[in-house]
This record gives C-alpha cells, structure tokens and sequence, in this order.
C-alpha cells in the first residue's frame, strides 16, 4: 500500500532516475567491502533488482571458463537487494567478469528476440486452441 | 423544545416559508427518510420527521463533495 | 551428464543444471554465442487473441524463468489508479468500487503512454501524454415498460446492473486524434461492477496511468505466464497386450498408442501432464521411466486483452536486455 514518492522504474527505455547532471545513475550498483587489492575477487551490491537479473547473471557469468565462483543472494526480500560475488582464477578481473557477463546476456536476448519474431512472420502455426 | 408539536410560521416568516427561499444556505440540510426515501431538506429548528409519510428515522444525504480514492 | 530430470515415485531427480566450464572433462560448456545461436530453437504451437503456447529449447532455466518472471512483474501496462467519487449512493462502499475498477483490464496499448513523473506537483502531474480519463456516470431508475410478471431485476429496473462497459472514455487533449481509432475500452465489457436499485446513483471519474504488476497486479498484462518442461516417457522393456491398454489408461489420451502388435510405444509426450499414475501399478515397475528435458520449455502466456501475448513476451525479452544495458552501463561506485 505505501508507494514511495519516488518510484524506481528500472526497466525503462530511458533511465529516469539519473539524477546528477551528467545522466549517470550512482546508486545502482556499488563495491562492497572484501574485494581483493589485485581486482579478481569482488562483491557487488545491486538496487532494484531480485532473482529475474540476479540468476540469469549468475547463470551466464558461471559459463566464463576464468571465473572460479559465482553465487549472488538476496540479504533481505523485504529490500530490493542483490549482492553478486564473483572469483576469477586471475586472468580477468571481477569488474571484467561481470561486463564480459552483462554483455553475453544482453547477446542471448537480442538472439531470443531475432530468433521469435523470425518464428513469428514465418505464420506457420495455428491461431485456434487445439 | 417540543420536538413534536407542529408549529405554525408566525407572519414574519410566513412570506419566505411559502415561498420556499431559504434565508441561509446553511440551512438546506439534505436528509433521507428511512421508509419511503424521499430525500428533503430540513432547518434545525424543524421537527425532525419526514415530510411525506411522517416517520421519524431520518439518513443524512451524502455529501456533495468529491472523495479520492486509489484503486488498490 | 544427461539434460533429464529423473521421476521417482517420491524424488525427483538430476535437477541441477551442468552445463559450466569445468564441470566434466569431455565438454567445454564455456559461453559462446555461435553454439547458443546453434542450439536455440523456438517453435510455435499456437497463438490466438488472448494465448500463446510456445517452446524455448537449448536455454537455461535462469533465462526462461527471467522471462517468466518479466512477464507477470515487469512489463508495463495501464490500469485505473485514482478514482474520484462525486457521488455513490449504491449499497457497494467508494473504496471497494474503486478496488474493483482498478481490476479491470484495459484494451490500451502501453506504448502511447509515458510514465508520470512522481516529482510533479499534484495539479500538473497528469497530461494528456500519461493518462487516460474514464467516467462512469449512471443512474437507477424503475422501468416503466416493466413485463407483468417477470420479477428479474434487468426487467424491473433500469441500469440495475453496473458493467465495465458503462465505463466511458473521455479523451483529453491529443488523446481525440491519437485514440480516434482505436478508443479505449475494457477488454472484457461484461464485468459486473456493482448492482443498482432506483434511486441509486453513481458519478465518477477515472484516472489511468502506466504500472508494472510488481507495484500492483493490476498492472500485470497476463493473467498468468507459465512454463512446463518437455516431459520425457522411457519404455525401458516392451510393454504388450492387455498390459499395454493399462499402460495407456495411465496417460492422457494422445500419450501413449499402441502398434499393430500390441505393443505400447510414446506417440506424443508433450501431451502428458506427468500426474506419475503409471508409478502406482507395480506391474510396471522397471518396465518405465519417467523425466522431464531440463532444456526444453513449453510457455504458456495468458494475456489479458491489453496486448497480444506474442508481444508480451517479446516485451519481457527487451526489458532483461534493457536492464543488461542499464546496468552495463552503471558506474560502479564504493559503499560508504
């Protein structure tokens, strides 16, 4: 019942909560403490988002053959937090890792979306309920 | 205060009782009578029955003001 | 390391997927886009106006249920958020009128609707570009044409039912050239929103503003989106005879069809709702495996009018990629 006066819309097509003059959102996601000084080990905290990005992330970032671990959680489900760690064997950094991640992700649907909209037009199926 | 007798409008506000000018708008009070649900309007100093079939349970109408609600 | 899910009679098992670099010596799982492209497939059983029944094989479960999820929380549709009552003297309170036209599903598109801004004073907060006034205005009176007789209330009185079609679109500004053909209206206009006697009446308005169903279900697109997995149906030892007719019973009809020599094989295992019946004759024991391909997707995307369900789903998919894009692009900062 209580909304907060500013509601988070994270899935839009343009961002709206960048406040700071240069478009950038600050808060979305930050370094927790426990970080490696060399960069290959490292915790993220993410707002506003919940299992939907965090375990399709975890799924795709796991795939990395230099990632050594993987895991996010959920600290609390009544705060949309996602806190995602992420090992390397050293190769890569973990802020690597997590972009190399992103971008496979955003790979797999651009592919998802080509391959259905494809099946779409190709009309071969039925429109009645069998 | 005889909340039940009739009492007749003396000369004075004969002229404006009969016809119908309510001399405050405070006054135009709008109830529902319980029985036949009729809506009227009454002043303070009337009795407080129905002007059509008499019964003494009156509703107060509801207000004419507009009430915001979410659809939640 | 097999993509089936073993079905015990009281376990399941092999749910984990293994698809990871490392996990066994022979197969190199590493993420590659060509080998994804290679093994995706999407095949279409059916769409109508309001369903869409579609397979996803060759992805993971974290994807599929990221769509999943999408689709009932995240995609954007319009619904009544703020009622105002100039009068209701129907026996149904304001507050549970409003509930209830809240509910209804809207046949507007989404996209000709921007998101309001909440940082806007009140009075400039709705315009023309993010909301769609509605009103309701309607009054119960006696009907004098009444059949002698018929003591039904549609005959006794006039406008005795309330019905989301009372709801009436007032297009505000732009919106007159915009939604000129298409105007807006309830996807279901035989919704019964309230019951009148004569002399009960209610006036209202209606403002419709774009939500996502995490915020409120209302705003949810589909009644439900669902995903089942392939069931998989292993005849280990030939089944024949009276037996197989058993066996058949054990499936729904379409499962399980019988060769000329009497002999049960799986004619179509996607009808199968794995209710594990067969797992209860212990004369089949050994003789049958049950399991479900750990790959292989069957959504089922109920919409409920607003969009067709194709294009639910493909909205689902654009916003995982909107939100791999946000965050992609997010600086990262320290906690402090």
């Amino acid at each position: 019942m209580s909304e907060p006066t500013q509601q988070q819309h994270p899935n839009e097509e343009q961002p709206e909560d960048q406040e700071m003059d240069e478009g950038l959102d600050l808060e979305k996601i930050k370094l927790l403490p426990g970080a490696t000084d060399d960069g290959t080990a490292a915790s993220f905290q993410i707002i506003d988002e919940d299992h939907t990005l965090g375990n399709a992330l975890r799924y795709i970032i796991m795939k990395n053959p230099n990632v050594e671990f993987c895991g996010y959680s959920i600290p609390h489900p009544s705060e949309a937090k996602l806190n995602i760690r992420i090992q390397t064997y050293g190769d890569i950094t973990a802020v690597q890792a997590l972009h190399q991640g992103l971008d496979d992700l955003i790979k797999v649907c651009t592919h998802v979306e080509e391959e259905f909209s494809s099946k779409i037009t190709q009309r071969d199926y039925s429109t009645e309920e069998p | 205060m005889s909340r039940e007798g009739f009492v007749p409008p003396t000369t004075a506000n004969l002229g404006n009782a009969a016809s119908g000018i309510q001399s405050l708008k405070n006054y135009g009070v709008k109830y529902v009578c319980a029985q036949c649900a009729v809506n009227f309007s009454l002043s303070p100093k009337e009795p407080v029955r129905c002007k059509e079939c008499g019964h003494r349970v009156l509703y107060k109408a509801r207000t004419k003001r507009m009430v915001q609600f979410e659809a939640r | 390391m097999s993509n089936i899910v073993g079905i015990e009679h009281d376990r399941v098992t092999n749910t984990v997927s293994t698809d990871f670099p490392g996990y066994s010596i022979e197969a190199n799982n590493e993420f590659d886009i060509e080998e994804f492209k290679k093994k995706f497939q999407i095949n279409i059983s059916y769409i109508t106006e309001r369903t869409a029944n579609f397979d996803l094989i060759g992805i993971d479960t974290s994807i599929a249920n990221a769509f999943r999820r999408i689709m009932i929380a995240e995609v954007p549709s319009v619904a009544a958020e703020h009622v105002y009552v100039f009068n209701n003297t129907s026996v149904i309170q304001d507050e549970v009128l409003a509930h209830r036209i809240g509910l209804i599903p809207l046949k507007v598109d989404p996209d000709t609707l921007t998101w309001v801004d909440q940082t806007v004073d009140e009075k400039d907060r709705f315009t023309d570009d993010n909301t769609i006034v509605l009103s309701l205005d309607v009054v119960c009176t006696k009907n004098p044409n009444a059949v002698p007789g018929d003591n039904r209330a549609e005959n006794l009185y006039r406008n005795s039912n309330v019905y989301a079609k009372d709801l009436k679109f007032e297009p505000q500004g732009r919106q007159t050239e915009t939604f000129e053909k298409n105007p807006v209206v309830p996807c279901d206009p035989n919704i019964l929103l309230a019951k009148l006697r004569p002399g009960q009446e209610i006036s209202l308005r209606v403002h419709c503003i774009l939500g996502i169903g995490s915020d409120h279900a209302k705003f949810s697109p589909v009644s439900t989106a669902s995903y089942r997995l392939l069931p998989v149906i292993d005849i280990l030892k030939p089944i024949a005879g009276s037996d197989a007719l058993e066996f058949q019973k054990c499936f729904p009809s379409g499962v399980i069809d019988i060769k000329e020599n009497g002999e049960a094989f799986v004619k179509d295992a996607r009808k199968d709702t794995v209710s594990r019946e067969v797992l209860r004759h212990e004369k089949f024991n050994g003789k049958v495996k049950l399991g479900r391909q750990r790959d292989h997707f069957i959504f089922n995307v109920e919409s409920t009018g607003a969009m067709p369900p194709e294009e639910i789903f493909f909205k689902s998919v654009r916003v995982l990629r909107n939100k791999a894009e946000y965050l992609r692009n997010c600086p990262i900062g320290n906690l402090n």
